[in-house]
């Protein structure tokens, strides 16, 4: 392929950090003796697995700390965000009826549709054009056999800021029985944020601030009802069995306190990154879909017309790595979140999520703006 | 008495005993066949008169010699048995053990050593005798019996017990009936033709058309996988991959959008037939089935036959319904590879409204407006090989 070539004189570029971002190598260096020297099963009875146990409940209130006071939150590992998810799910939505939005992510609505399939009354809130969730809707599907509300906190696909406080306070105004999740896989750590009382249950994720793969957890409103979801041995309180990932914690409680350090100071860095992709995608190629006031670490846009996957191939050979919001297969070729924005399936087809990271620099922005537009170009007159 | 007893696969052809003075030829081939099968595997095999028996090989691999030989074509049947000497009472042993505790039987003798004392009725009525004796809830019944006991007694002293017979797959060596081109799409019906191709004795090639960017890797890797799965009938084959990105934009350009298709497929038997050419390839393979899509219409093939010159394009499927077409993908495994959910190169520049009946001149006509033989030589200019 004649791309390949260009792509090997240039370092590649990772724009898909919304997908997953590269491990935090400082972070990976700190937990490595929880793969070598300290590797004991923290729950064995022995004083070098009980120091592993402590080390383990730092971790918890630490990386806990980041958004929630630990005098009045908890919180459970999982291995992942799609786990906590659906714990808290199927934890909390297990009678009357559960209000979610057309914009959760795939394990919130794919959970959502089980429940649906197990006999519970499940209630979808529209978007608006930017993906936020219609919070009048919410309201109004919420009423006194509501059991749970779940609300995404940042889309995963526009970058759409919920406010998640507001509608968690709000619902427990119209039934103060109702539970509040919000999924905030990719809020946490990239966006200030801290968890009010009104949120029961919140779920986050490491591998998307410089966290390594295997490592998540669901934050609950301490005395607030949640039930496991995977039985056995009975770590995690009862709550999720299964022996811990040490290694992923201590490598995810790392990676936190860099992130969350820097946090103001990356946002305002990655905003800059999407202001100039705002500015510079040739205007006449592409739409943006996300808000202005959207989380500057995803930026959705649509080549109208063309292929966001074929686009997406085209980039990779020239060395910068995008997502899509559409796939080339035909089950699921247009993203369901997209459709939900109400954009026609010609905008839905063309959709690239552009995600950024601190790791990204200007520098990379400038060259991946030029290669975007110029593939775009490109594509649109070969199948003009 | 248990040291001289040995597993051994007995295994049968079909048709080749039709082919007079050719024998030797197809017994050749099937053998070396045989032994691609198992490569890898110790094992032996030597050829009494009218079968083939791997022998010598580790008894723990039994279940996987027979899975393995089972799918090599001319393989009419394929038995498990027990390699004993040439006595009654060993013979009579391994029968006693193979034998059900109930139910009809016969015994079925087959006495190659003709030096053998007894003669095969006699083998027949002394181990059955016994075998009554010690199992008295088993009949006999010598016309259709529950099971069937063979007691196979050979030159050497040896002799083979055994009882089922299972079902090989049937057809002709490959390699006995020359060589053809494949066109593997990714699809359901295009391994299933090279399947029923290669049954007949027929060598593969598979050639694959993509349109990166436009298709995806995964389209790609399910590709091979399907002639991975082919090339375990086949005894390995080569995979063309050939780039028709630019073949089709170039129609998309510059003719009417509703003979994408007709167009393309005519590009795509053209580069086959030059590919037959080169790689000795003696027809064209399609998955055609009548009526199936709008291109596989008789004016579609009429239009996409009349590129080719040379060489005759066999379509296996042209009469099967897409059901059978199916049953056929789920038996030779590769139905779950051919739905994986990614496109092919057919679906992108998809039209709307493709040309059911494409009238012959009008798509010559419309053709003209491309330079044919350029895109042919780019395209080919780009082909990758796999040995699979």
């Amino acid at each position: 392929m004649s791309f390949e070539a260009a792509a090997v004189l240039y370092e590649m570029i990772y724009l898909d950090n919304a997908a997953t971002t590269r491990p935090d190598e400082e972070a990976v260096g700190e937990a490595l003796r929880f793969l070598r020297e300290d590797f004991f099963n923290p729950s064995a009875l022995y004083k070098e697995s009980f120091a592993v146990h402590k080390r383990l409940d730092a971790a918890r209130k630490n990386i806990l700390s980041h958004v929630a006071d630990p005098a009045q939150f908890e919180l459970v590992f999982t291995s992942c965000g799609s786990e906590a998810d659906n714990q808290a799910l199927f934890s909390g939505a297990r009678r009357g009826n559960f209000v979610t939005t057309e914009g959760e992510h795939a394990a919130i609505y794919q959970s959502a549709q089980e429940l649906s399939r197990r006999g519970i009354d499940v209630r979808f809130a529209k978007l608006d054009r930017f993906g936020r969730a219609d919070e009048a809707d919410v309201l109004r599907l919420v009423d006194e056999k509501t059991s749970l509300v779940s609300v995404i906190h940042v889309n995963n696909e526009t970058g759409a800021v919920n406010d998640v406080a507001r509608l968690a306070a709000k619902v427990k105004e119209k039934n103060p029985r109702a539970l509040f999740h919000a999924d905030g896989v990719q809020a946490f750590g990239k966006i200030p944020f801290r968890l009010t009382k009104n949120i029961d249950f919140y779920s986050v994720s490491a591998h998307k601030i410089g966290g390594v793969r295997g490592a998540g957890a669901l934050i609950r409103g301490k005395s607030k009802n949640l039930f496991p979801h995977i039985f056995g041995g009975g770590q995690e309180n009862g709550l999720r069995s299964g022996t811990e990932n040490t290694f992923a914690i201590m490598q995810f409680e790392a990676a936190a306190k860099k992130k969350f350090a820097a946090l103001a100071a990356d946002l305002e860095r990655v905003r800059g990154y999407n202001l100039y992709f705002r500015e510079n995608l040739d205007r006449e190629l592409f739409a943006v879909i996300s808000a202005e006031d959207a989380s500057p670490y995803i930026l959705s846009v649509s080549a109208r017309g063309l292929r966001g996957e074929v686009l997406l191939h085209m980039l990779d050979d020239e060395g910068v790595l995008v997502g899509t919001g559409s796939a080339c297969s035909s089950k699921n070729r247009y993203s369901r979140v997209i459709l939900a924005c109400g954009a026609d399936e010609k905008t839905a087809d063309g959709v690239l999520r552009i995600s950024f990271s601190r790791e990204n620099t200007i520098a990379e922005c400038e060259r991946a703006v030029r290669i975007i537009n110029a593939c775009a170009k490109n594509l649109a007159e070969r199948t003009k | 008495m248990n040291g001289q007893r040995e597993k051994v696969v007995i295994v049968r052809y079909c048709e080749i005993h039709l082919k007079g003075k050719n024998r030797g030829y197809f017994e050749q081939i099937f053998m070396n066949n045989l032994e691609k099968a198992l490569a890898g595997i110790r094992h032996e095999i030597r050829r009494p008169s009218g079968r083939y028996v791997v022998e010598n090989f580790d008894a723990d691999m039994t279940d996987e010699i027979e899975e393995r030989v089972r799918k090599v074509f001319g393989v009419h049947t394929v038995s498990v048995g027990t390699k004993v000497r040439a006595d009654m009472d060993e013979i009579f042993d391994e029968i006693l053990r193979i034998a059900p505790e109930k139910g009809t039987f016969k015994i079925e003798t087959n006495r190659a050593d003709k030096h053998f004392p007894l003669d095969s009725m006699q083998v027949n009525a002394q181990i059955g005798g016994r075998l009554l004796n010690a199992k008295p809830a088993l009949k006999v019944d010598v016309h259709a019996p529950d099971t069937v006991l063979h007691v196979d007694i050979r030159e050497n002293g040896t002799a083979l017990v055994f009882k089922g017979i299972v079902k090989g797959a049937g057809g002709m060596p490959v390699g006995t009936a020359g060589k053809g081109m494949l066109l593997l799409s990714g699809g359901i019906d295009s391994p299933v033709a090279g399947y029923m191709i290669a049954k007949r004795g027929m060598t593969l090639e598979c050639l694959h058309f993509h349109s990166y960017p436009y298709t995806n890797m995964q389209a790609r890797e399910k590709v091979e996988e399907l002639a991975r799965i082919l090339s375990g009938y086949t005894g390995g084959l080569n995979l063309h991959v050939v780039s028709v990105t630019h073949i089709q934009e170039e129609i998309h350009k510059k003719c009417p959008e509703e003979m994408m298709i007709t167009l393309l497929r005519r590009f795509m038997m053209r580069i086959a037939e030059r590919l037959c050419e080169a790689s000795g390839a003696q027809c064209i393979v399609t998955g055609e089935s009548l009526g199936q899509v709008a291109s596989q219409t008789i004016e579609g093939m009429t239009s996409s036959n009349a590129v080719v010159k040379n060489v005759p394009v066999l379509r296996p499927l042209v009469g099967f319904d897409k059901t059978e077409i199916i049953e056929k993908a789920r038996e030779i495994g590769t139905y779950e590879t051919s739905v994986l959910p990614y496109e092919d190169c057919c679906t992108v520049f998809l039209p709307k409204h493709p040309l059911i009946r494409p009238d012959l001149a009008k798509v010559e006509k419309a053709e003209s407006a491309l330079d044919v033989e350029g895109l042919l030589a780019e395209a080919l200019s780009g082909e990758e090989i796999l040995r699979l």
